[in-house]
This record gives structure tokens, C-alpha cells and sequence, in this order.
């Protein structure tokens, strides 16, 4: 299982990767992490032309608190943001969402851009990215634009960026305060690839109903679900297990493209959908009661 | 399907440094870290058990991380520093790792053994005293078919363990 | 953990192995570590398709890729090869690379030998074929039919086998029964997936017509002239290297593809060529997939839960060839009817081929399949009749006074304490407490199992069980002998040299304890080698848990040879008689004086000291010897008793404890005991991680491991993410206890224990899960038990109850 022969370059700023990224349009591939690219390569599943390492661009690393909210670079590590002890505790949902990507070796390398715009169905990233309302930043040599995470994930492996166009940076807006996360997937085995998961964002008001609940599946469809309907329904309800019935049962109805392989029927992946979901609100409403 | 024509200049010059040493490669772009280590280098105490990265069997460190070697361009590589199971004896003394293995019998076959020391190496850099859990989930991925885990478990612990013991007692006594 | 040492001094000590320094370091020579000057690499075109014709392949582009050393398609290979080599009777055709029609998806049909696997695999990429697909055969129950399309045109329809063996008056027993306990049981199939795929190395020498495989293949001087005849060599000039091999699990046990395939580009090409299953040749095409059945089973049973008999008739799904022939069905004779004392039993097997992957043997070889239908079987009693399943087992076991047994199929226990080993179980279980556990969880909606198995586990197999299926007179091999050499050199320096492949066992360590315990001498000062097939003796090489008593018995008899030329140098030089010499401690002692002779001291005078030996004597001291099976006889002409084939008879008995969360199907270990009991045990440390790695296994297989086809036979599971064997997360501690039956007829009373973890683990834990949805009325009757199943299940039986 070896790779195909490529061309390879190693620019060492954003400029220079944009410059080889126009010049290669089509031919070219980004290589950030490359734990989901690599094997493909070796399974000689995709024969890219033209490689071009990003790795050396430190600039792209960077996790800051910018306006209340945070800025991400999309090469920041999945193993460094899952073990940011900067981050406030309302952001648990992205700490643990890095967490859950295969194992440490894996999350050395691999980065919070590329599993954005990798999207694979399974990703956990990309589903708390919709959660939590991120936007983010694609540049070309002649232009950048900010996309909206739900406007980004098209469907099975295929995102709104262009030839020519690289993520550089992820930005998330700042939480309210009362607010917590969580961020929850089972899988077979540890580190084996979510059937399902489920990030929630849990505000509280000040008479602790539920101000703002969002939620973002991973694992139930060719990209990542937004289930707005259950969100409606939370809100301005109490927190507790009858409300996270309803809201299970409403994720659940709007499930209607969940993958389907040997690991995980479509039914069965519903049916996770539907517990996972009970968790996360549990859990992230007991951190939002526990406040920062 | 066949890639484009590989000229002289997409032949790539590298710097890498294994173990301590400095070697200078030239090699195509798309071979990987570990058949370079293997093949080119002569480390051949990293093996290839998936070639996806999924098992662990190729694990080395790059600048003291934890890294499937077998989903490394060894060109990514240029410029740093790479450490393989054949890096952890030193002159001749196996490493506490090494011997706890061999106290506790952590290994069967061996194929997956490099893999596993240079992960558990990690982790203790990280955590000189984890527990059982933290053990388990720094070594999740990598797969053992052999061993049942338990005595690769026993044999952390216990590395761990002599590598505090050593840490305590000062090297040499000086006034 | 006890074991008794019986007044050894190195047998049963947890002595650090010998094997490992150099494993631990990276020192070790695998298979692709080895690199000889102008070796080229090998790397393999698959069928894309079940099944199909291959109308015509064009490698014009390929062999024109600079790099490219050699292009065979299977056509132009046979020239250079011949068909692999099969165990059975029928005349079921494989070669390694296929011609004219491809019955798996994976099979080879096109081979490259290149400067690098990268360029081959680049090389591949240009092959262009012509296919002609065929209806695939997925479905066994189709495949069966009559008017099937057939797998092997030659052969008269897809049931390439089928007999019923019938072992004392199973009509009539069943007839005695108040119950007929019945169930019908599907065994999964799995695959060894060792860390190290098959490979070789083929160096053929075109000027001598010698050639060289290091290869990780087995059973080098039993039937590895056979891999010679296919690479169309005389045997003695083809000459293995036992390789130290990551793991086989019983799937390395004739690596002839693989050689085959390097053997063929290495004399067409002149060069070495090295050929290496990637993980995806592994999965796909290597002969490791095992038992995957279908089973009609009934337990004929008294009121009292006395079993009398059993029918058990399986159809078993081979896929595309048959080397092995139905050797996991006739393994499974030997303990077929488990530690109870069951009076006749019917087995019936139907092999059936398919569009996919054959059947090699995995870690059990049938008996892991045996001991899990019985145990369901058994399980299945004790909720119909109301009885307690410990009860139940006891009434049942065969008893300690009642050993050698001779079971119904003819094959003989050698010795057992089966109310003991659960006994010592059941002291450290606890089971009154899980007991209560289990009540209190299921108030809270929580579901808590304790699962129990009391099984066999068999070991050092003859050679008979690979062909007694057939009907009599015929016979077939009837040795199965291991041989080790012992040189003692004139510094009295003893080196054992073996002759048969490491495979993640100890033989290195276990030679060095028997020669320790033999001469009186620390094992780590005994020096270890291997020797190739030029100088072999007889071998099969590791399975069946047999190289523990093997090596312990060649040892020992190759001890024998020298301590007692070692005795005629000292009686000579001491001027005693050699009936008063003792070899102990390291020396060669007068008995009852003080007067002896070091080791050192008599190799120095054998090697250099002729004049000083006794008259006659030659040279040197060494001796070689070929221990061959201790106890086994021929099966009877009419089949009705196989004979023994597998005596030396170990037994375990499981108790897992489990929580199943019934939202997700998530199975949790909460506690894992396990009372092994394999005679007398070497290494403690060795064994206990034989069967932790053997039980991983065993959980594998009941909570995670399937092979799985598409309808039209794509392997669904042909990457480690998909094929999922259990990781450090998934596999609990394990408590061990040893108890010691010796065996009365090998070395030390040893028996083999390499397999006992998988053999047993997979009944115990279908029990323990089994127990845990009891409330629900769930029936287990299939693995691997999936969250998925659970949560279907535990839905169905509710929606039932409603």
C-alpha cells in the first residue's frame, strides 16, 4: 500500500501556499495532518498530482480569544486544542470533541482545518463548528471571504471551498454567559469512528429555563446535522429529562439520510441519535448550572 | 493514472536526524517516513502492520511526539528529529521501559513492541504517574494481537515506577 | 496465582524470556526486514470481482514501466509454478496467482517484481483486464442448492463434502431422553489478523537450481517440501529459514501463496524477490478466515439434566478452495463432547464452497466453535429444565477417577480435575456478591451478567485428524514429531538448536528452562539457535498448543543422548561404573560421593582429548532427537473410532461479569476470572499471557470480529477499521488461577495452553451477556454480539411483551 507519485512543495507562509494553490488549481491537494489523506494516498483511492505541505506555516497555529469568542488556526492540532487549559470551561464541547478524534498519534498530527475540510460524515469537528455557530475564513491568492459553517458542509466529502481556496482560520463567536457544553459520540471501539455524536450548547436564563440550546450531529448523514426543530422546541422549556425526550424525538423524526454500513445500520444510528442527544443536553446544562 | 514524470529537481534533498544522527537523503517525495527509516536508514525495528495508520505498529516520535510513520512523507520529516525504538537503549543499557517489558513480559510475538515503547515513551514524558485509565487510553491506539494488553499495562506501571525511583536518587553526589 | 513446582528447580519459574532483549530492541529479523543485494519487490493485481472469467490481460504498459523487472499474469506463472499444496482429497485446484477464472474478490491475478513496491504497485496501476463476470455465490444456503452456478467447474456441485460421523447408539439415546434440548447456532466468521501479514523472500539460484525462501510460513520440515513441489523444485533443494514471525495465530501454517509468488518473479526475473502481504492482502487473501457455520444442534437430556447424547450437524462455509480440507470440522472431534460425560454423539458436516476468501485455521481450529455450541447447548438445558448451570455441570463432568477417557469419537483425555478447576473458579468469583449486584442494578434499570463456560481445550494434535474424514482404508500422514539438537561445546557452552519458526510463543524460553532443568544449568547461560530446512529434522512447527510438549519431550530426549555420553566420559576418567553416574547441578557426579566433573571439564576432553575418552568413542558431544507424538493411534477402518489424535487435554473454566447498557448495546467488562488448567506448568508468566492474548481473541470474536461480504461479494472488511479486533480499551484484566493436572504421558507432565484463552472466552461471554438480558427473555444464539443486536433485540422483546 504504497502512494502514488506527486509533486511536492512546502511553502513557508500562506501567501506562497496560496500562490502554488492557484498555480496547481485542480491537480492539487493541501497536505495539513494528512491522517485522513494519507491513507487514501496508500490505498490509492486518490492520486493528487500535486501535494503541497502546509506543516512548515506556523502562522496558521494559533488558538486566541478574540471579541469574547475564539479564532483558530487551521493548523492548530486536534491534540493541542483538546488540551487547551486555557479555554474556559464553557468551551468543553471542542476540547472534547478533539479528544474524541482516534487516538494521540493521530492527534498529533491532525489539525482542526483539516478535519473541516476533509468532512467526512464522521468528523466530529465539523458538527460542533455548525453547534456553535463558527464561521470560516477561505483564502485565495486573489481573495478571502468567511463562510458560515452551515453554508460550508455540502455533503458527503465536499464543502463550499473552491480550487484555489484554503481554510485559515476558524472563528467562534463568544458563548453568553450561563452557558456550557458538552460534547458526546459512540463509537465501537475507542477511537474508532463515531456512529453517532452529538455537541450541545446549553444557555440558561436567569430563571434557569432554557434561553438558547443548539445542537450538531455528526455521524447521521452525509454532513453534519443542525436540528433546528429541536432546538425551537427547547427553548424556553425546563431543563430535564422530559424535555430531553422531546428534544431526542424531534432530532430523531428529521434524520432521514443517516449512513448506513457494516458498523452501524441506519436505524440504529437514529436510534443513537435520539440517547446521545439526552446525554449532551444532560450534560451540558449541568455545566451551564455549575457556571464558569 | 499514472502520476506526472518525475524529473531530477522533484527529487527532494533532506536533512533528518534519527537517534542523534544526522543523515542526508535524497529521496521521491511520496516515500514514507517509515520505509525510509527501514529501507534507506537500516531501522528496521519499526514495523508496517496496516500502512493506515490504524494499529500503531509504526509509531515513532518526530520532535518527541507520537506519529504514524506510516502516514509521514519522510520529506515532511526534513529538518527534524526522529526517534525509533532503536533510540531508547542507551550504550548498550536497555531503557526502564525496555526493561520493564521484559520484567513483566509485555510482548509476545514483538511486531507491535516499538510501537507501543515509543508511545508509552510519550506518555511518560507527559505523565510520569498515570493510572490504569490514563494507560489504557494513551495506548488505545495501538493493537496488540498477541499480549492481551494486561501485561503491557503492568509493564508501564512499573516503568514508571523505577523511572521515579531513578529521578529520586541524584546522579552522582557533588558538594 | 500458585502453581506447584514439584521439586523443580527451573520448570514452573517465571524466568524473563529469552526471545525478548532483541525483540525489545528492534534487533529482530522479520520477514520484511530482510534485505539481500539486487532484491526486487513483489506486489499483486486482486480481483475486483467474486467471480469471474478473466478474457484477456494486457500488461504490455506495465512491463514497460522503468523499474519493472517482471509482469506475470497466473497463465504465464505456470510455467514456474505449480498449484499450491492441499490437504484434501478432493480435487479442489488452487494456484496463487489465478487463470482463467477468479473465485474470490482479492484473488491474484496478476504478480510484478519491480526495483520497489512502489513501482510495482505503480505498474499495477497500468494492467489492463478484460473481465467476464459471474453470478458470485455469497449466500451458503444457495450455494448448496443443486442447480447452483458451481465455484469449481470440475466438481460435481458446490458441497464438496458431506458425511455424517456417527460415534455409539445415537438413536437409541435420544430415544432414552426426557428432553431434547435444541438450538440453532451461528458461528461468525473470523480471521487471525496477526501484526505481520505472510511474506517471503525467494532467492533462486539458477546456476545450482537451489533456491532460499525466508519466509514466515510454517511446518518447514513436515510438509514445506510440499511449498517445493509447487515452486517445481526437488524439496532438498529448496532450503527455509525459520523467520521470526509477528504472530499467525494459525493462519502461517502453509504460507504457499506468498511463496509461491516470490518463487515465481525470483526465477523468472534471476533475482531475489521479496513478496509482502500488505494489511489489505492480508484481509483480503491470506488464509487465516475461519469456521463460519451454521449448526442443527440437540442435547438429548434425563429430568435430572444427565446429558446422554448429541446431534450436532453443521454447514460450514469453506469460500473458494480447500487446502485445509475440513480440518477445523475434524479438530473439533477430539473434545466434541466437552468435560461431561456425554455416551454417543452424531456429527454431521456439510462443506460448502463459496465466491469468497477459503478457510484456513484460527486459534481453536473448530474446537473453539465445539466448546461454544456445547456450552449454548448446556446453558440452554439449564434454563429449560430450571436447573442451576454450576449444578448442571457438575452432575455432568467426567470425574478425576476416571481418567485416561476414552471420549466417543475414540479420541482419549489424558487426565483432568474438572470439579476442582471450577471449584477454584467459584472461590474467587464471589457470586453471591455479583449476585446482589445484579438484583440492585436491575431495580435501577441497569443490567448486570455473570456468565459461566467449563470447557476443553485440546493440545499437540496428530496427524491423523487431517485425514480421517476420509473414508477408510485410505490413510494419509501419520507423523507429527518436533526435534531439537544439543551441542555441547569444549568449553562446555550448550547451544540448543531448533528447527521450526517462532511465533510470539517461547520456545526459545522454554528449551532453555528443559535444558536448565535437565543438566542442572541457569537457562540464560544456554545459547539458542535455528537451523534451515538443509539441516532439518523432522518438525511441524508451532499450533495446536503443541510446542511446549513437543519441545519439552525433543529436549529432553536429545538431554538423554548426551548426559549419557557425557556420563560414559566421566565414568571413564573418574574410574567409576556409568550406572553410578548422576548428572546434576551442572556436573556429572560419582552418586553418593563428592566426585565429579564439570560440564566444561568433559566437553574439553570430548573435543580435544580423544586419547582421553573411552575406547570406540567418537569426538564431539551432541545429540539430536525427534520426539514424535507421545500418544496417538489410527482411526478404525469403518471410522466409527478415529483413534487418539489428540490426547493431552487441558481445561478451563471462564467466569466473566458484565454490564450491557440497553440504550447503546455497550458491553462493559466488570470482572474477568479464568481457571486454566494445562498439567504442569513451565512459565507461568508465558502461559497467563497466552491466555490473556487468547481471550482478547475469544471477546473479539463474541463482541467484535466478523468477516463480512456484500451480496455480491466485496470483502466489507478489509482494513483494520473495519475488520475491528479488540483494543486495550476493550480487553479487561484478567484474573488467573493455574491448577496442575499433569499429563501422564508427555515430558514433565506438560500440556499445551496456547489456545485455551479463545477456545473458552467466546461461551463464557455469550453466557455473561446472555444473563444479563435474562429479563427480557433474549436467547444468544449467534455472534459477534453486536451493540446494534442488543438494542434490537432488547426493542423486539419489549415490543413482544407489549
Amino acid at each position: 500500500m504504497k502512494p502514488p507519485k506527486f509533486r511536492y512543495f512546502a511553502p513557508k507562509s500562506v501567501g506562497e501556499a496560496l500562490a502554488l494553490l492557484a498555480e496547481y488549481a485542480g491537480e492539487a491537494r493541501i497536505l495539513a495532518g494528512g491522517q485522513s489523506l494519507v491513507p487514501l494516498m496508500n490505498m490509492r483511492l486518490v492520486h493528487p498530482d500535486v501535494l503541497i505541505d502546509i506543516n512548515g506555516i506556523s502562522e496558521l497555529s494559533f488558538i486566541e480569544a478574540v471579541n469574547g469568542g475564539i479564532a483558530i488556526g487551521a493548523l492548530t492540532r486536534d491534540a493541542i486544542l483538546a488540551g487547551d487549559t486555557t479555554l474556559s470551561e464553557g468551551w468543553s464541547v471542542l476540547r472534547e470533541a478533539a479528544h474524541f478524534v482516534g487516538h494521540p498519534a493521530i492527534r498529533n498530527r491532525s489539525t482542526v482545518g483539516g478535519s473541516i475540510a476533509h468532512a467526512d460524515p464522521a468528523a466530529e469537528l465539523p458538527a460542533v463548528m455548525v453547534a456553535l455557530n463558527a464561521e470560516f475564513v477561505a483564502r485565495s491568492r486573489s481573495d478571502s471571504r468567511t463562510i458560515a459553517a452551515q453554508d460550508f458542509f455540502k455533503g458527503y466529502l465536499t464543502t463550499d471551498l473552491n480550487d484555489g481556496e484554503m481554510l485559515t482560520e476558524v472563528r467562534i463567536p463568544g458563548l453568553p454567559p450561563r452557558s456550557g457544553s458538552a460534547f458526546v459520540e459512540f463509537a465501537r471501539r475507542e477511537g474508532d469512528y463515531a456512529l453517532a455524536g452529538v455537541a450541545a450548547v446549553m444557555t440558561l436564563g436567569e430563571d434557569g429555563t432554557i434561553a438558547d440550546a443548539r445542537l450538531g450531529l455528526c455521524s447521521v448523514g452525509p454532513a453534519p446535522v443542525r436540528p433546528l426543530n429541536a432546538e425551537a422546541l427547547l427553548r424556553g422549556q425546563r431543563p430535564g429529562n422530559e424535555a430531553w425526550d422531546a428534544a431526542a424525538t424531534a432530532v430523531v423524526s428529521i434524520l432521514n439520510e443517516p449512513l448506513s454500513d457494516i458498523h452501524g445500520s441506519a436505524g440504529y444510528r437514529r436510534h443513537l441519535a435520539g440517547v446521545l442527544t439526552k446525554q449532551a443536553l444532560a450534560v451540558a446544562t449541568e455545566r451551564a448550572e455549575r457556571g464558569q | 493514472m499514472q502520476g506526472p514524470i518525475m524529473q531530477e529537481e522533484d527529487f527532494v534533498t533532506i536533512r533528518l536526524s534519527v537517534n542523534g544522527e544526522i543523515h542526508r537523503l535524497v529521496v521521491e517525495p511520496r516515500r514514507l517516513l517509515a520505509d525510509v527509516l527501514r529501507d534507506d536508514l537500516g531501522y528496521t525495528g519499526t514495523n508496517l502492520g496496516c500502512e493506515h495508520g490504524a494499529c500503531g505498529s509504526c509509531t515513532v516520535l518526530v520532535d518527541g511526539q507520537s506519529v504514524r510513520s506510516c502516514l509521514m512523507f519522510a520529506v515532511q520529516a526534513n529538518g527534524h528529529e526522529v526517534m525509533t525504538v532503536e533510540g531508547l537503549a542507551q550504550s548498550g543499557e536497555m531503557h526502564p521501559l525496555q526493561q520493564a517489558f521484559w520484567e513483566k513480559q509485555g510482548l509476545q510475538c514483538g511486531f507491535c513492541t516499538p510501537g507501543f515503547l515509543m508511545t508509552a515513551y510519550e506518555l511518560l514524558q507527559h505523565n510520569p504517574n498515570p493510572g490504569e485509565e490514563e494507560i489504557r487510553e494513551a495506548l488505545s491506539g495501538n493493537i496488540c494481537r498477541c499480549t492481551g494488553y494486561q501485561h503491557i499495562i503492568e509493564a508501564v506501571q512499573s516503568a514508571a515506577q523505577s523511572m521515579a525511583e531513578s529521578a529520586r536518587v541524584p546522579s552522582g553526589t557533588g558538594v | 496465582m500458585t502453581t506447584t513446582t514439584k521439586g523443580y528447580t527451573w520448570i514452573g519459574k517465571d524466568i524473563k524470556r529469552r526471545e525478548d532483549p532483541d525483540l525489545l530492541t528492534g534487533r529482530v529479523e522479520y520477514t520484511n526486514d530482510v534485505k539481500l543485494p539486487g532484491m526486487l519487490h513483489a506486489a499483486v493485481l486482486r480481483s475486483p470481482y467474486a467471480h469471474a472469467r478473466v478474457v484477456s490481460i494486457d500488461t504490455s504498459a506495465a512491463q514497460k514501466l522503468p523499474g519493472v523487472h517482471a509482469v506475470l499474469t497466473g497463465s504465464e506463472a505456470t510455467e514456474v509454478i505449480d498449484p499450491v499444496p492441499a490437504f484434501c482429497a478432493e480435487p479442489v485446484v488452487e494456484r496463487a496467482i489465478a487463470v482463467d477464472k477468479v473465485r474470490y474478490a482479492g484473488e491474484a491475478v496478476v504478480a510484478v517484481a519491480a526495483e520497489s513496491r512502489y513501482i510495482a504497485e505503480d505498474a499495477l496501476e497500468l494492467v489492463q483486464i478484460e473481465w467476464e463476470p459471474l453470478p458470485p455465490l455469497i449466500d451458503v444456503l444457495e450455494a448448496m442448492k443443486p442447480d447452483a452456478p458451481k465455484v469449481h467447474e470440475n466438481l460435481p456441485s458446490n458441497v464438496v463434502y458431506e458425511h455424517v460421523f456417527p460415534f455409539g447408539d445415537v438413536d437409541g439415546d435420544f430415544a432414552k431422553a426426557d428432553h431434547i434440548i435444541k438450538r440453532r447456532l451461528r458461528w461468525p466468521r473470523a480471521t487471525a489478523a496477526p501484526m505481520e501479514p505472510a511474506g517471503a523472500v525467494c532467492k533462486y539460484d539458477p546456476a545450482s537450481g537451489r533456491m532460499d525462501v525466508w519466509s514466515n510460513t510454517n511446518m518447514l520440515n513436515f510438509v514445506g517440501w510440499l511449498i517445493a513441489s509447487t515452486l517445481k523444485l526437488p524439496p532438498h533443494m529448496v532450503n527455509f529459514y525459520p523467520m521470526y514471525t509477528g504472530g499467525s495465530f494459525g493462519s502461517k501454517h502453509v504460507a504457499s501463496k506468498v511463496v509461491a509468488i516470490a518463487g515465481a518473479l525470483s526465477k523468472v526475473t534471476g533475482r531475489p524477490v521479496k513478496f509482502m502481504e500488505d494489511r489489505i492482502d492480508n484481509l483480503v487473501a491470506n488464509d487465516a478466515q475461519a469456521a463460519d457455520r451454521i449448526y442443527d444442534a440437540e442435547l438429548a437430556v434425563t429430568k435430572e439434566g444427565k446429558f446422554l447424547s448429541l446431534r450436532l450437524h453443521a454447514i460450514d462455509d469453506y469460500g473458494a478452495y480447500f487446502v485445509f480440507a475440513i480440518t477445523g470440522n475434524t479438530n473439533m472431534m477430539s473434545q466434541i463432547s466437552g468435560p461431561y460425560t456425554i455416551n454417543s454423539l452424531e456429527t454431521g458436516i456439510k462443506a460448502v464452497l463459496t465466491n469468497k476468501n477459503q478457510q484456513g485455521v484460527f486459534r481453536g481450529a473448530g474446537s473453539d466453535v465445539g466448546n461454544w455450541v456445547l456450552e449454548r447447548l448446556v446453558d440452554a438445558t439449564s434454563e429449560e429444565l430450571g436447573i442451576d448451570g454450576i449444578e448442571l455441570r457438575r452432575r455432568n463432568f467426567i470425574q478425576p477417577n476416571q481418567f485416561p477417557y476414552k471420549m466417543p469419537t475414540g479420541n482419549v483425555y489424558d487426565s483432568g480435575n474438572y470439579p476442582a478447576v471450577l471449584d477454584l473458579a467459584l472461590q474467587h468469583a464471589d457470586l453471591a456478591h455479583w449476585r446482589e449486584e445484579q438484583a440492585r442494578a436491575r431495580q435501577q434499570g441497569r443490567y448486570i451478567g455473570i456468565g459461566l463456560a467449563t470447557c476443553q481445550q485440546r493440545s499437540t494434535y496428530s496427524a491423523t485428524e487431517f485425514w480421517f474424514h476420509n473414508p477408510g482404508p485410505s490413510t494419509g500422514l501419520t507423523t507429527t514429531a518436533e526435534s531439537v539438537r544439543i551441542g555441547i561445546g569444549p568449553t562446555g557452552g550448550i547451544t540448543v538448536t531448533m528447527f521450526s519458526p517462532f511465533w510470539g510463543n517461547s520456545p526459545e524460553t522454554v528449551v532453555t528452562q528443559v535444558v536448565g532443568e535437565e543438566f542442572g544449568v541457569d537457562p540464560s547461560t544456554v545459547s539458542v539457535a535455528y537451523d534451515s530446512t538443509d539441516h532439518g529434522l523432522p518438525g511441524a512447527g508451532p499450533g495446536g498448543s503443541r510446542m511446549t510438549v513437543m519441545l519439552s519431550g525433543a529436549v529432553r530426549g536429545a538431554a538423554m543422548k548426551v548426559k549419557e555420553k557425557m556420563s560414559k566420559i566421566a565414568a571413564h576418567l573418574l574410574e567409576a561404573s556409568v550406572e553410578d553416574m548422576e548428572v546434576r547441578e551442572g556436573r556429572v557426579w560419582v552418586k553418593g560421593t563428592d566426585r565429579s566433573l564439570g560440564i566444561a571439564d568433559i566437553g574439553f576432553k570430548a573435543y580435544w582429548f580423544k586419547f582421553d575418552l573411552p575406547a570406540g568413542m567418537e569426538s564431539g558431544l551432541e545429540g539430536s532427537f525427534t520426539y514424535d507424538h507421545p500418544f496417538t493411534t489410527a482411526p478404525s477402518e469403518d471410522r466409527k473410532d478415529l483413534g487418539v489424535f489428540y490426547p493431552i487435554m487441558g481445561h478451563a473454566a471462564h467466569i466473566p461479569i458484565v454490564e450491557v447498557d440497553i440504550n447503546t448495546g455497550q458491553v462493559t467488562f466488570l470482572k474477568y476470572l479464568a481457571v486454566h488448567d494445562v498439567g504442569t506448568v513451565v512459565n507461568p508468566r508465558s502461559l497467563q499471557g497466552q491466555i490473556r492474548g487468547g481471550i482478547a481473541q475469544g471477546i473479539g470474536v463474541a463482541l467484535y470480529e466478523e468477516v463480512r461480504y456484500s451480496p455480491d461479494g466485496q470483502n466489507l472488511t478489509a482494513t483494520m477499521n473495519d475488520y475491528l479486533v479488540p483494543t486495550i480499551a476493550e480487553v479487561p484484566n484478567i484474573e488467573i488461577y493455574h491448577h496442575e493436572t499433569p499429563s501422564p504421558y508427555t515430558a514433565y507432565g506438560v500440556k499445551g495452553g496456547g489456545e485455551g484463552g479463545r477456545m473458552v472466552a467466546p461461551p463464557s461471554v455469550t453466557s455473561a451477556v446472555e444473563d444479563a438480558l435474562k429479563p427480557f427473555g433474549i436467547k444468544i444464539d449467534e455472534m459477534p454480539i453486536t451493540p446494534e443486536k442488543i438494542v434490537k433485540w432488547v426493542s423486539q422483546a419489549q415490543t413482544q411483551s407489549t
